[in-house]
């Protein structure tokens, strides 16, 4: 779908396609017993190389495409030798569709490789498509192999790569991605902010226009809950929303937008417009807070086979760095809650002193300058 | 939240398990809250599934979004345009060249004739690929001792590539064989400008005096002499020059007339660089870097539409298409951000190939359309290494200035103050950064 709506905004805003050298992008999934492949061939060169346009008339259709296909079949796989463990496979064409790049159409050749082996540890590809008609010609690699992706560039110069077939285990895999959670949320100042001016008020209610302490540890937790369950609701749906590029916010104004709801969520604790609803405000806030989190999941690339599992693990890492902080902010917090020292000094203290600090960073970044401050 | 008056309980929301009355005494509180433990586990248990369920959510999304090939509806469905027809002029002349060269295929003129036709097209189109087949033809003569004609192509066809090291060779054996050979002078004369190594250049210039057309000489000197503090003097001398020479070829006037505009430019006498600049485009020669000069004119000159409605048609070239989305994003238009995605998705490509020769285009993109002035920085003294025109080292002030780090700046402030390269714009870049 994404891809559809790309191409016609392209046709729409009439972008001509770029002029680039000659590449082809090349994807093997290898999982130790199957291997699979993805072939993304330019028409241009295959235009080139073996002639597509039937008619003569300077362009290439659907249907002439599809009657050079066996030809092409032909002419692209015996260009590329797959082997596993040393033993050769036999290439066989499964699917053809079409793709667009950022110079034009390319024909895509979807392929089963038979190896005739149960089970490999390595693949060697070796590639030589187009290199005696266009020695610039490259064949981008990606070797996707238990839930990892390894890329390559091949060459005249380098024609030949060797990937291992087993990427990390699932295990691995699960841990490395709940770790980058959890690592997000504790070198994530603002995250921790913005949860500790949630967190302050969770131990008291609002009765007769005043905090009063909280008569039970249980409603303690619930509110809590409440407010952290809207939380990830809502930096789920704005994280959903980024990946699918249906909504792009800059960088810039993102990480402003975080800085004022810390600084908005400090402030209600010293002014508090909004009591018996923390949950909406961490709701609000929650959907900017999912565009932060976009932008590290996008730099750390998720891989489309365990998508699942880095996801879920992202998720864990994230909730299990919050949950740290609430188990050992929370219990304390109870039990202060109605001493001077909690209900002056930290509460309204620590509010204003979060709100401070919160407003040097919208203020940094909102207009791009460092104050040095903190 | 609605509690029972008399006994403090709450009224409505799930029931919770039940917690023991509030004691004084801190301690007293935290151990005789006996289900202290039992809400903790209670919140996790429940933080758990709420994180599997965000998790599955975001699965789905995210597999919506992985871009997926497509089957075309009908036969009739036109997937891709050629570049020409097989009737055209240019198609029917690559075919003879291509069947000359079958026939006899140790024939290094054929090849080179071959070779030369593709070269053109890739000059006049911005199409990297006829490069490709340009080397393809001439591989048979890989070594250094191949014909003058083949080493001088070669020559060239590594400096589009920007292998200015190899291009260097490759004409310094060109004019081994041939040393009054003027193109090869030239072309080394541009590539040394290019790495701003003026004592070369000028050397080259001087070997072309004796040969070349004194329009060819004075233009290669001239441009020497301005980029090194002596601007007003280039300026006269060239502009006497071309008045001379009015027979001159079009490729040749459109050089100097670009070159005389942009010292114009710098000389601050903005009316006389707008003529200039459109003397030149008056010759109806489709030139790169001739409408990129004069778009990057008009965009300091505030005249973002005049290059709106001259790129607009020019989408295919990167650089272009910079240019055109500066002077979009300038005007508020619409049409900015899918060339900005377009932009992004061309130097994605580029740098997944491991191929990035529009470095210094990417730093502008960065800085002016992605507001990134840190990464601009980073891709802007990438490309410094490489290519350090005053376009380049412009880009790396304006970003060192943007993101607050003048250290960074420092081999292109010791350019500056080297070459005594004279631009009003850089001094005030360069002093607001000492």
């Amino acid at each position: 779908m994404k891809r559809a709506l790309a191409v016609l905004l392209l046709l729409a805003t009439g972008i001509a396609h770029a002029h680039k050298p000659s590449d082809s992008y090349l994807t093997l999934h290898a999982d130790g017993q199957s291997l699979r492949g993805q072939w993304d061939i330019a028409l241009r060169d295959l235009e080139f190389a073996i002639g597509l346009d039937g008619d003569g008339d300077g362009a290439i259709t659907w249907g002439e495409l599809k009657a050079k296909q066996a030809e092409i079949d032909a002419y692209a796989l015996a260009r590329l030798a797959l082997r596993a463990d040393g033993r050769p496979c036999r290439l066989e064409p499964t699917e053809h569709l079409v793709d667009e790049h950022t110079d034009g159409a390319y024909a895509v050749l979807r392929f089963a490789a038979q190896c005739e082996i149960a089970a490999y540890r390595a693949v060697e590809v070796e590639y030589s498509l187009f290199f005696d008609l266009d020695p610039t010609h490259r064949g981008l690699l990606r070797v996707e192999h238990g839930g990892s992706s390894t890329t390559g560039v091949l060459g005249p110069e380098r024609p030949r790569l060797e990937v291992r077939a087993e990427g990390r285990s699932r295990l691995a895999q699960f841990l490395d991605y709940a770790r980058e959670g959890v690592w997000h949320i504790w070198i994530g100042f603002d995250h921790i902010l913005f949860l500790l001016s949630l967190l302050l008020p969770a131990v008291f209610v609002a009765r007769g226009g005043e905090w009063q302490p909280a008569e039970r540890f249980g409603e303690t937790v619930w509110d809590v809950f409440r407010v952290a369950t809207s939380f990830t609701i809502a930096h789920s749906i704005t994280l959903s929303l980024a990946a699918l590029s249906v909504v792009q916010l800059p960088s810039r104004l993102v990480e402003s937008a975080i800085a004022l709801s810390v600084v908005l969520a400090a402030l209600n604790n010293l002014w508090p417009l909004v009591h018996g609803r923390r949950w909406l405000v961490a709701f609000g806030f929650g959907l900017i807070h999912g565009f932060g989190f976009a932008s590290v999941l996008a730099d750390l690339g998720l891989p489309q086979s365990a998508l699942l599992l880095a996801l879920v693990g992202f998720n864990l890492g994230v909730e299990g760095g919050q949950l740290a902080i609430i188990a050992i902010f929370l219990p304390f917090a109870f039990a202060l809650r109605a001493t001077w020292l909690y209900r002056r000094a930290i509460f309204l203290g620590g509010s204003a002193a979060i709100a401070l600090v919160a407003m040097i960073w919208l203020i940094e970044r909102a207009f791009d300058v460092r104050l040095g401050l903190i | 939240m609605t509690y029972n008056a008399s006994s403090g309980e709450r009224l409505t929301g799930p029931p919770l398990l039940p917690v023991g009355p509030a004691t004084g005494g801190i301690l007293e509180k935290l151990s005789a809250d006996l289900r202290l433990r039992d809400n903790l586990l209670f919140y996790i248990a429940c933080s758990v599934i709420r994180t599997i369920t965000a998790g599955l959510l975001l699965a789905l999304a995210f597999t919506e979004a992985s871009a997926a090939p497509f089957l075309p509806k009908s036969d009739a469905v036109v997937l891709e345009r050629l570049p020409t027809r097989p009737n055209d002029p240019t198609a029917v002349e690559l075919r003879a060249l291509r069947a000359a060269l079958a026939a006899a295929p140790t024939d290094s003129d054929a090849a080179v004739a071959l070779a030369e036709r593709y070269f053109e097209l890739a000059v006049a189109e911005g199409d990297p690929r006829y490069v490709g087949y340009a080397e393809a033809a001439l591989r048979p003569w890989r070594s250094d001792d191949a014909p003058v004609d083949v080493l001088y192509l070669r020559g060239l066809l590594r400096q589009y590539r920007h292998d200015f090291e190899g291009a260097l060779k490759d004409l310094e054996l060109t004019l081994k064989q041939e040393p009054s050979h003027t193109g090869a002078h030239s072309w080394r004369a541009a590539i040394f400008m290019v790495r701003a190594e003026y004592a070369a250049a000028a050397r080259e210039c001087a070997a072309l005096s004796g040969n070349a057309s004194e329009l060819r000489a004075t233009g290669c000197i001239a441009y020497v002499e301005a980029t090194t503090g002596k601007t007003r003097e280039a300026f006269a001398r060239l502009t006497g020059a071309l008045e001379r020479h009015p027979e001159s070829d079009a490729d040749t006037k459109l050089w100097i007339l670009t070159r005389l505009a942009e010292m114009a430019w710098r000389m601050q006498d903005y009316e006389a660089a707008d003529k200039l600049f459109r003397r030149a485009l008056a010759l109806g020669v489709d030139d790169n870097f001739l409408l990129a000069a004069y778009s990057d004119f008009l965009l300091e000159r505030g005249r973002a539409k005049e290059v709106v409605a001259m790129l607009k048609a020019w989408t295919r070239s990167d650089t272009l298409l910079l240019r055109l989305a500066m002077a979009e994003k300038t005007l508020g238009l619409r049409e900015a951000d899918a060339h900005i995605q377009a932009l992004g998705d061309r130097f994605a490509a580029a740098s997944l190939r491991g191929e990035r020769l529009h470095m210094g285009e990417e730093a502008r993109f960065l800085l002016d359309l992605k507001g990134d002035a840190r990464q601009a920085l980073a891709v802007g003294l990438e490309n410094w290494k490489e290519q350090r025109e005053p376009r380049d080292a412009l880009v790396v002030l304006e970003a060192a200035a943007a993101a607050q780090d003048a250290g960074a700046a420092a081999p292109v402030l010791r350019w500056l103050r080297d070459s005594g390269f004279e631009s009003a714009r850089l001094k005030q870049l360069a002093d607001t950064l000492r």
